[in-house]
């Protein structure tokens, strides 16, 4: 296991009003090595936020985040993981190339490595001749590889994606999608994703988290056993995708009622 | 050359021609409106005398004195302030107080302190490049999307390289938009600490012309001004190209 979360929860303090809101309640997960884990739910159900958790970029207000397989004295910030954010987070100011060696560069990785490190990555993404390009130059597909490239160069056992695709035309994400698990499956690390997809969570997911909204929580976590590669069209994807909807349906006219 | 090139030169030299050709009929007074052609001779003179050169290079001395230190403690000032917040607390009543003081109502002050010779006039460039630098550079520094600050955390940028490697390069558009206003506030600021109290620049030219009634010596005192103008323009146009490749549009 990787990741174990227990019990945790985050509250919100609105300093405008004083109110306090409870982001994610009793959140208990067991993150494992090599899968490709999904976190569903509708706007609202602190998956974003479970995810910053994990990434170490926000502390939960209660319960216990612990890396059970992470090197003695690492901590989430000793790069165990890596945030794919969703509207790519590009640093304007650096070429792709730039972009990519951000991390190892900050880390104090000797220039010959980073760059060997980035050729390697620029060849996995598919950006070959973009190098040199800067983010506004590129389509928002090439942006987005741009990022998991940039995740991916600080070598973590686990990348985290903050609704990676949501931006993109359909016809782009489509190609991701299969761009994400050839990747996954080529580099062997475990993927955390967070969409508010249907299709998509059953296209990638080897797990889904089902979560609700106000407060946050699991409501089911639900193993995906079908094979690959996955067309939305097939039986056994739409059963699943009519189980799904069915557990989100109610869920998401709950949240609509509150 | 396109007719939109066409058009601006026609403009420009048409209206020369004419002013050239009204003065040279007799009916407006060189008195009040000297033929471009006197103003260039004029220039000419004084270029070969040596004295424009030497009013030029004891302006520019204060100018860019005075601008180098305004522009460099407005953007350590900005960057500290947008960046640490107990910094910008501190700044704030003071650039809120200062900023809007026209900063040549302070030169009698800095002529009190610092006395009649250069510095008084440095400090008082300086302190309006300041201002303006500052006060963009902080902008800057809260215009930076905080999604990027969170990406290099998560990067593993320490504290300090979030500043350097995210928060500088994120300022530096609007600090280039600060160092360009203060440019021409520097100009003004020697022009307007040249008039008195002193026995050289291109500000002491001009009005010591104008109190002889020289006025084709005053027009070539406005012209040389317009030249540096553009020449700064061009130099920090240049300097943002270097700093800010990125943005470039790509065609």
């Amino acid at each position: 296991m990787l990741v174990a979360l227990r019990d945790v929860g985050k509250v919100w303090l609105i300093q405008r009003t004083g109110e306090r809101v409870s982001a994610l309640e009793s959140i208990t997960l067991d993150v494992a090595p090599g899968e490709f884990l999904v976190l569903l739910g509708p706007s609202g159900c602190g998956k974003s936020t479970l995810l910053q958790i994990i990434a170490g970029l926000e502390a939960p207000s209660s319960g216990e985040i612990r890396f059970p397989a992470a090197a003695p004295g690492a901590t989430s910030n000793g790069k165990l993981t890596s945030m794919v954010f969703q509207d790519y987070a590009l640093f304007p100011w650096r070429t792709v190339l730039g972009n990519i060696v951000f991390g190892p560069e900050v880390r104090r990785v000797t220039k010959s490595e980073r760059e060997e490190r980035a050729r390697r990555l620029i060849d996995l993404v598919h950006l070959n001749g973009a190098e040199r390009r800067y983010p506004h130059e590129l389509s928002g597909g090439m942006r987005q590889r741009v990022a998991l490239a940039r995740a991916l160069a600080n070598d973590p056992q686990i990348v985290l994606f903050d609704e990676p695709l949501a931006a993109l035309d359909a016809m782009t994400r489509r190609v991701l999608q299969d761009e994400l698990l050839r990747i996954w499956g080529e580099t062997g690390k475990t993927f955390v994703y967070v969409t508010h997809s249907l299709q998509e969570a059953v296209l990638l997911g080897s797990r889904i988290v089902l979560m609700t909204a106000h407060p946050g929580r699991i409501k089911q976590i639900v193993d995906v056993p079908l094979a690959r590669p996955r067309h939305l069209t097939g039986r056994a994807e739409a059963d699943m995708l009519d189980q799904l909807d069915d557990l989100l349906g109610e869920e998401v006219k709950r949240a609509l009622v509150v | 050359m396109t007719g939109s090139h066409l058009r601006q030169i026609a403009s420009v030299g048409g209206l020369l021609v004419l002013w050239q050709l009204v003065v040279q009929t007799g009916k407006l007074s060189e008195l009040f409106l000297p033929a471009p052609l006197s103003v260039l001779s004029s220039m000419w003179e004084m270029t070969r005398s040596g004295q424009l050169p030497w009013a030029v290079l004891v302006s520019l001395n204060r100018v860019v004195q005075g601008f180098v230190y305004g522009a460099v403690a407005g953007v350590v000032l900005g960057l500290l302030a947008g960046a640490v917040r107990w910094i910008e607390d501190v700044l704030d009543p003071w650039v809120a107080a200062v900023y809007p003081i026209p900063k040549s109502a302070l030169f009698p002050l800095f002529l009190l302190w610092f006395g009649l010779g250069d510095a008084s006039k440095i400090a008082t460039i300086a302190i309006g490049v300041l201002f303006l630098v500052l006060v963009n550079t902080i902008t800057g520094v809260k215009s930076i999307n905080p999604v990027l600050l969170k990406a290099a955390q998560d990067l593993g940028a320490s504290r300090l390289q979030v500043f350097t490697k995210v928060i500088l390069p994120g300022a530096l558009p609007n600090i280039f938009t600060g160092l360009r206003l203060g440019a021409g506030m520097a100009l003004i600021l020697v022009f307007i600490t040249e008039i008195e109290a002193t026995k050289a620049g291109l500000g002491f030219l001009l009005w010591e012309a104008f109190q002889l009634l020289d006025t084709t010596k005053v027009f070539a005192g406005v012209v040389t001004f317009g030249l540096l103008g553009v020449a700064t323009t061009w130099l920090l146009q240049w300097l943002e190209r270097v700093g800010c490749p990125w943005l470039q549009r790509s065609n």
